[in-house]
């Protein structure tokens, strides 16, 4: 049978209960613009009921903390998709100032690694200039003039890939102390959550553990294994451990052939992580794939041009009469002797425009042959196959549809992102709306407690003066 | 079901990409190119350098079409001379030929002939710009001497057989010159020098050996006639330079419009775009505006 006395228990905990409620609604509307908070909902339980004489009686509820609304596999979702459109983003970004290189020639005349295609055609057309008058000095003049206009703009270019390339390495090398400052905190909050709620959401602690989380997955790509009491054990992509439960272990970095290499306990994993994901290997992508590959191509065209140019001239007869010898070669290039750096070295070694061999071999100066033949070396496969302009055109192209690619990724990336992003805030974020209807109803509720609380003290002023009026109100 | 409560900062987004676009349409708009990066149109960026490349070569072509029709000319008129001086040795010899000059009217058409072998040499060591036109490759020296050690006197070539060509853009060659022995030396009885000098010989001492002189007179004619074939081959040449580079000229233009076609801007496209972009960067900050105003939340609505 319930008492008066039980009533005002109940009631007193429900006025308890609903402040520590109205608690909760207080610390997320503060809240709600922390980054990585997620929303906490007030955990109510019913009391146990009180049993007197096989008739139960309820004896209230109590308010018994807040639990965040988080999904951890939604989570997880977003940190793997943060890791894809971070890769693809970094890589755009080295991508764009690579192509910003080789912007398209509009047509006027300007000396831009854009403009190596006119180039190469004002080069080869200095020739079938030549072959009309071949013993004109001016127009021998234009041959060379066109060779270093020529070798300039791919040697520049070469130089710009270079530097580009230094710069990103030094970018890449940055973020090895932010993943380890990362992953240290990460096993911190692990030990700590192991220690204080092995079996339940850890609340403010998962919050940041998961904020460490998201942004680690903006810097490498990793896997996450979630270990027993609520620890993790995070691995990269490609499975080398960084961290398990409460020990981290260290990235560092070294050189290697030049450029900064990364070491998880004495192993290289620079290409493992180059394939991973996040904004490192976006930049390791085009620091070891996408810049050397262009660099390549110029090696390629530079290299070819400068020794079939070098063996033609080589082969003809001077102004002067001469030809040329192993001894004393008639190169107008400075002659490669491996494809690799060839474009960054190409420049012209030919000082004296008599040397252009115009005429053919044993032929009197006059004769226009060699000219001829070198002209027609812009209609030859002579860069792999291709002919230098078909050769350059691809080269333009392929860049072209590279950094087309990784835009479309990159965006349908980052649109993936922010879908998912949508899907985890309306689960975690905090809504004021929400928050005001949750206010208003707690008020509601203690309000109405409170009425009950005043009217329970009237009955028992009743039952105290049993009916008299007296001094008990 | 539950809204994402931070839908602010997507439309944010949103506003930042139609910046993005409508700062892409205006520098296409301000520069007038339509690609002005390779990613926004690889296969036309590559197509750029192909016909940037072609149109360079035309217009190279042309240029050097410029220089060789001087050089032709030149030759042209030089052989012009050569037959018209030949056309009067015939005319001298036939007369010498006829027996009715006495002896000393016969040595001075010696002399004249001396005269016109003179002229003709030096026509066949006519240069341009510095270099003999008639010496094949050998330019820097000047292609036909006589020598009078003997008699008659000898004129030898000192060039040789070297023929330079011209090639257009689409493969054709055209021949720019004639190496000299093949005008003017021939094969034996063609020898314009031979007859020449042989004619002259004839009538240094003013006795003609008729018999002798006639036949080379007969040799100098067809020496002129062949010259004159030579001369054709310089004629063809000019046509076929002027007619290659007429052509070349054409597809150039062609060329050119392709090219602006490609790389130029579409105005009405682009700037209905931009007006499209500008539309909807205006309806985004409105709806930003709208939400934000502090009206929009439940706790306006409670009681103060």
């Amino acid at each position: 049978m319930g008492t008066i006395n039980a009533a005002f228990g109940i009631m007193s905990g429900a006025l308890d209960a609903d402040q520590q409620a109205l608690n909760v609604v207080a610390n997320n509307v503060a809240n709600a613009n922390t980054p990585g908070y997620s929303v906490e909902k007030p955990d109510w339980q019913e009391n146990q009921p009180l049993t007197i004489g096989g008739i139960s009686y309820g004896q209230g509820a109590t308010e018994t903390g807040a639990t965040s609304q988080r999904d951890r596999v939604l989570e997880e979702r977003l940190d793997q998709q943060q890791q894809l459109a971070s890769a693809s983003g970094s890589r755009l970004t080295a991508l764009n100032t690579l192509q910003a290189l080789f912007t398209p020639d509009s047509g006027s005349s300007s000396s831009r690694a854009g403009d190596i295609g006119s180039d190469i055609t004002n080069f080869f057309d200095s020739f079938s200039s030549l072959e009309a008058n071949p013993t004109d000095n001016a127009l021998r003049q234009n041959v060379l003039s066109t060779a270093g206009m020529l070798a300039g703009d791919i040697s520049n270019a070469a130089a710009s890939l270079n530097s580009q390339r230094a710069a990103l390495d030094q970018e890449t090398a940055g973020v090895t102390s932010q993943v380890n400052a990362l992953t240290g905190a990460i096993a911190q909050l692990n030990q700590q959550i192991m220690t204080n709620s092995p079996n339940s959401d850890a609340g403010t602690l998962e919050d940041q553990r998961q904020q460490d989380l998201s942004q680690l997955s903006q810097l490498i790509g990793i896997n996450q294994i979630t270990t027993e009491n609520n620890g993790l054990a995070i691995t990269t992509t490609s499975g080398q451990l960084l961290l398990s439960e409460g020990t981290s272990y260290q990235l560092s970095t070294g050189m290697v052939n030049g450029v900064t290499d990364f070491f998880l306990g004495g192993t290289d994993i620079t290409s493992q992580l180059a394939s991973g994901g996040g904004s490192l290997g976006g930049d390791l992508t085009a620091r070891d794939g996408d810049i050397p590959g262009a660099l390549d191509s110029l090696d390629q065209l530079a290299y070819n041009i400068s020794t079939a140019v070098n063996t033609q001239n080589n082969a003809g007869t001077t102004l002067d009469g001469d030809t040329g010898s192993a001894a004393n070669p008639l190169y107008i290039f400075n002659q490669p002797t491996v494809i690799g750096g060839s474009a960054a070295h190409m420049n012209v070694v030919m000082t004296d425009p008599n040397q252009v061999a115009a005429a053919g071999a044993g032929d009197g100066t006059g004769d226009n042959s060699n000219a001829a033949a070198m002209a027609a070396m812009a209609n030859q496969g002579i860069v792999n196959g291709q002919t230098p302009t078909n050769f350059y055109s691809n080269f333009v192209t392929n860049l072209g549809s590279t950094v087309s690619t990784v835009q479309t990724e990159n965006t349908a990336q980052n649109a993936s992102v922010t879908q998912l992003q949508t899907q985890n805030d309306a689960l975690s974020g905090v809504n004021l709306n929400d928050e005001a209807s949750a206010m208003t109803t707690l008020e509601r509720s203690y309000q109405a407690a409170s009425q009950v609380f005043a009217m329970l003290n009237t009955i028992m002023a009743s039952a105290l003066n049993l009916g008299e009026q007296a001094t008990v109100s | 079901m539950r809204v994402d409560p931070f839908y602010v900062t997507n439309l944010v987004g949103s506003l930042d990409q139609a910046q993005a676009n409508e700062q892409q349409l205006s520098s296409e708009l301000s520069s007038g190119v339509s690609i002005t990066s390779l990613s926004q149109n690889p296969v036309g960026a590559g197509q750029n350098v192909l016909l940037l490349s072609q149109i360079q070569q035309d217009d190279s072509f042309t240029q050097s079409s410029n220089l060789v029709t001087g050089q032709l000319q030149v030759a042209d008129s030089a052989l012009g001379s050569v037959v018209t001086n030949l056309t009067q040795a015939v005319s001298l010899a036939t007369r010498a030929n006829n027996g009715t000059l006495n002896a000393s009217d016969v040595k001075s058409i010696s002399n004249q002939i001396s005269g016109i072998l003179n002229e003709v040499q030096s026509l066949a060591n006519t240069s341009y710009q510095g270099q003999y036109i008639f010496a094949g490759g050998q330019t820097s020296t000047a292609p036909f001497t006589t020598s009078t050690a003997t008699s008659p006197a000898v004129t030898t070539y000192n060039g040789d057989q070297g023929v330079n060509y011209l090639q257009s853009p689409n493969g054709q060659k055209i021949q720019l010159n004639v190496p000299g022995d093949q005008i003017f030396m021939g094969t034996g009885a063609n020898s314009v020098f031979g007859a020449l000098n042989s004619l002259i010989a004839d009538y240094s001492s003013g006795a003609v050996d008729t018999e002798q002189a006639v036949k080379d007179t007969v040799a100098l004619g067809t020496a002129l006639g062949y010259v004159s074939q030579q001369r054709v081959t310089i004629d063809n040449s000019m046509t076929q330079v002027t007619a290659a580079s007429d052509a070349v000229t054409n597809v150039q233009t062609q060329l050119t419009t392709a090219q602006t076609d490609l790389m130029q801007a579409d105005i009405p496209t682009v700037s209905t775009q931009l007006s499209l972009a500008e539309t909807q960067q205006t309806a985004l900050e409105d709806i930003i505006a709208q939400l934000n105003s502090t009206s929009n939340s439940l706790f306006s609505k409670l009681p103060a």
